[in-house]
């Protein structure tokens, strides 16, 4: 008696059956299990362990550093005189539950001059113009940081550059923000670390403020406004 | 109509000429072991991360060293996972830290985390010399925490993350019954990754 793989070998022919099902089988897990969306990237950044943590008064009053602030508020918001009148402003134009504040303007320090950054013009992964729109907002700043480089100075002595962003619009303002300060510093001559291709070295500090509203409360975003606002 | 040589000639003994299929399952499967990637299960899909020009692929990581991903979703759209909610990993996400501004358990289970990778992990001394609040220098995890946020993420979610991995506030109500008040770093994680990608990437 003979069986039908007999037959084929005797044939001459291999019996293929049992190679296309691993084949199809291997197909199917691929076509189950890759995607096609690129590889996300990372920015590094390494967290101070020595200030802004302890509790405890400083023995003697310390001069505060220079820094240059990149300050984020709400688009339109108009300069005003106290507290409340901020919160009355946040109240009545973004408000609890108004979901995601669709316009924001970027100052450097106590510099006038703004660019407004749009939330859909930064979040629609199709936007042809999106890495224009990115480009805009590194040529405001970089621009902007030049007026502040003191002449002489090293990279790591130059003033520390700290995003201020109101706590209540998306992270993606301060993270573009972020970039562009420290590819600003790359410019100027810091260079990456061999080990870990994201850090700089020779350049000064780029960081994110600290929260200014501690226990979040929407009746405390007038008092951050106020704050922001007045920034220098 | 007379067929072609080489059909007739794959039919005469009625076998099938399996040899073009063959070809093109090969040529496929090459394509989609080439081309995709599978999906690494510690990233939600629902999260979009904020463009930027300078973010690089992770480094591969050093002896001893491990990542964790923290994400944080953006969405707010009708049924999906809420503003502001953090997931572990792969972990379901906890909606607690977008839904009530007194509600902080999204937090205190994002330390409880932080808290057990610390004692699992090694550690090294403090470049800069902090003080440990036991005395002698403050250990340092040999950690990287991913921060995985969405583009829409509210920036103070982000703030009180980075303040929770640093160990600098407590997000647990104190005897007056506020939460996330100073506290001196006992556990910091200071190595961090905020996950970003370039303009054109889809």
């Amino acid at each position: 008696m003979s069986s039908d793989s007999d037959d084929t070998i005797e044939k001459g022919r291999i019996d293929l059956v049992p190679m296309i099902d691993c084949i199809m089988l291997l197909l199917l897990f691929f076509m189950l299990t890759t995607k096609f969306t690129s590889e996300e990237k990372s920015i590094s950044s390494i967290l101070p362990t020595n200030k802004g943590t302890s509790p405890a008064k400083p023995d003697k009053v310390v001069e505060p550093p220079q820094m240059v602030q990149i300050v984020i508020t709400p688009a339109g918001l108009p300069m005003m005189n106290t507290e409340r009148e901020y919160q009355t402003w946040y109240d009545q134009n973004v408000g609890v539950g108004q979901g995601i504040i669709p316009a924001a303007e970027l100052r450097m320090g106590g510099n006038p001059a703004t660019i407004k950054l749009e939330n859909r013009k930064l979040s629609q992964r199709d936007n042809p113009n999106l890495a224009g729109e990115v480009e805009n907002i590194h040529a405001f700043i970089h621009e902007a940081l030049k007026r502040y480089e003191i002449p002489g100075k090293p990279r790591k002595e130059q003033s520390e550059i700290v995003v201020s962003c109101f706590s209540a619009l998306s992270w993606r303002y301060a993270l573009i923000a972020y970039d562009a300060a420290r590819s600003y510093e790359v410019k100027q001559g810091a260079i990456f670390d061999a080990k870990d291709p994201n850090s700089l070295t020779n350049a000064r500090a780029v960081s994110f403020a600290p929260p200014r509203v501690r226990n979040y409360s929407v009746k405390e975003m007038g008092a951050e406004l106020f704050e922001l606002h007045r920034l220098k | 109509m007379r067929r072609p040589r080489h059909l007739l000639a794959s039919t005469d003994d009625g076998h099938l000429d399996l040899v073009p299929l063959i070809d093109c399952v090969f040529l496929i499967l090459l394509f989609f072991m080439l081309v995709g990637r599978i999906s690494v299960e510690q990233r939600h899909e629902q999260i979009t991360v904020p463009p930027t020009r300078s973010g690089q692929v992770p480094p591969p990581l050093g002896a001893n060293w491990i990542r964790v991903v923290v994400n944080v979703f953006g969405s707010t759209a009708a049924g999906n996972i809420p503003r502001n909610a953090i997931a572990w990993n792969s972990d379901q996400p906890w909606i607690s830290s977008g839904q009530n501004e007194q509600d902080f358990v999204g937090y205190q289970k994002l330390r409880d985390k932080l808290d057990l990778v610390y004692d699992r992990s090694r550690t090294f001394d403090d470049p800069n010399g902090a003080k440990a609040p036991g005395g002698g220098v403050l250990q340092l995890p040999s950690v990287i925490v991913e921060v995985r946020a969405d583009a829409d993420t509210e920036y103070r979610v982000v703030q009180d993350i980075q303040m929770l991995l640093v160990d600098s506030v407590n997000p647990r109500p104190d005897q007056s019954g506020a939460s996330m008040q100073p506290k001196v770093p006992q556990k910091p994680f200071v190595n961090l990754e905020f996950t970003t990608r370039k303009p054109g990437d889809r």
